[in-house]
């Protein structure tokens, strides 16, 4: 049956209109979670807010629960869903500068817009700062080149590079993920708290 | 802390203790459930959808028009018997009969999406049926021809002359037959062709002489 756009059941002129109030929807949850804070944010990294760790893994582990339940029963063909490439050295280097823009600022890129669009100034800034970001990666693409497209690893899963069966993955996944709320917790009330 | 506070939070985690217990039975479940067996080749859906489509069919006068102009990409394929191959079959065309269609030595033939793969039987029954089972293992480019050598013979190699009252194209279609049966090796029929030649004959021009006027010496003038 699904997905629903490469088999036909949508016409694929509602791909955007579909991806546009998707990114609405996104945006008001985000912004109705208080993820336009920019404390809460980096929050994660000083120990005394893990909302972010808790509602990003918590929706990777819902929804892929709910994808291999879904091709279980016939109603998504996993086979036809798109698998990103993974670009290793890029994505470790990727991750490690977002990470420190991440903490410096307060923001990721999808939040920063969300305390743009409640006229925080802060975000305004980030988000100029991004803008500039992007206008030096574009001019000093040349360089970056190499290290851009290079390691590039093809559109693999942990079921191709692990070997393991796709469902003990996700199971174990989740066990890290429950793991990783109670450890968060318990470092949480260790931590002074900070009230914002 | 108050004694309601501490029952509150007491709620609240167990809250999250019964969505993380649901998490860790669902993600435990896909462990645990039997194993699928997919099959392979195309979706029942999609082949019960091309099943019922009558693309995969190819009129007599198409096929007789690509072999006429000798297309390097139709490969012909016979799906009766060899003792019904070797009496008469089309030009070209090779004998892959129904019960040999999952020999390996076939496989190349079918199985390619170089050519377009023409199924004929006497009727539409054989081809029909290795269409089937080609298109369930998702065979590219796999015809039936309409009707068959049946249908071949009722209108390359005999057809019918269309009614004084049928249309242009009708007559047009008539004669492409017939030129298509004679390049298949059917002669004209001889009254017919009598009565061309004889059509071809021409009554004698009259000659008609006719006498040129003496010019006149012109009278007077300026």
């Amino acid at each position: 049956m699904g997905p629903l756009i490469p088999n036909g059941l949508i016409p694929l002129e509602w791909n955007y209109v579909i991806a546009i109030l998707i990114g609405m929807a996104f945006g008001y949850i985000l912004e109705a979670s208080g993820f336009s804070s920019s404390r809460k944010l980096a929050g994660v990294f000083y120990g005394y807010d893990f909302v972010v760790l808790k509602v990003f893994f918590t929706s990777a582990v819902v929804a892929v629960i709910g994808i291999f339940y879904m091709d279980y029963l016939n109603l998504v063909d996993i086979t036809q869903l798109y698998v990103h490439p993974t670009y290793l050295w890029a994505a470790i280097i990727g991750g490690m500068v977002m990470g420190v823009g991440f903490l410096a600022g307060g923001f990721c890129p999808g939040t920063s817009l969300c305390a743009v669009a409640i006229g925080k100034i802060d975000g305004i800034v980030f988000t100029i700062g991004l803008m500039i970001g992007i206008f030096v990666f574009a001019e000093l693409f040349d360089v970056l080149e190499p290290l851009f497209v290079g390691s590039n690893l093809g559109n693999i899963t942990l079921v191709d590079s692990l070997g393991i069966s796709p469902y003990w993955i996700i199971f174990i996944f989740t066990i890290i993920a429950l793991v990783s709320f109670v450890i968060s917790d318990i470092i949480r009330k260790k931590v002074k708290k900070v009230f914002y | 802390m108050s004694k309601k506070y501490k029952s509150k939070k007491i709620i609240v985690a167990r809250q999250y203790q019964i969505l993380a217990l649901i998490l860790v039975v669902l993600a435990g479940g896909l462990v645990l459930l039997p194993k699928q067996t997919r099959s392979e080749g195309v979706s029942p859906l999609v082949f019960v959808k091309q099943a019922v489509s009558s693309e995969r069919y190819i009129s007599t006068d198409q096929l007789a028009d690509r072999i006429i102009n000798q297309d390097p990409t139709l490969l012909l394929v016979d799906t009766r018997s060899k003792e019904e191959y070797d009496d008469f079959t089309l030009p070209n065309a090779i004998n892959i009969p129904l019960e040999k269609f999952f020999d390996e030595e076939f496989n190349g033939f079918l199985n390619q999406d170089v050519y377009d793969v023409v199924l004929y039987s006497n009727d539409n029954f054989y081809a029909n049926e290795v269409w089937m089972l080609g298109n369930r293992l998702d065979y590219k480019n796999l015809y039936v021809l309409s009707g068959g050598l049946n249908e071949w013979f009722n209108t390359i190699i005999d057809p019918q002359k269309p009614k004084e009252t049928d249309s242009q194209k009708e007559f047009e279609l008539y004669s492409f037959r017939k030129a298509a049966g004679m390049y298949f090796g059917v002669g004209v029929p001889k009254t017919e062709a009598k009565a061309k030649i004889k059509a071809e004959k021409k009554p004698a021009k009259k000659v008609i002489t006719v006498k040129k006027k003496k010019k006149r010496v012109p009278e007077g003038g300026c």
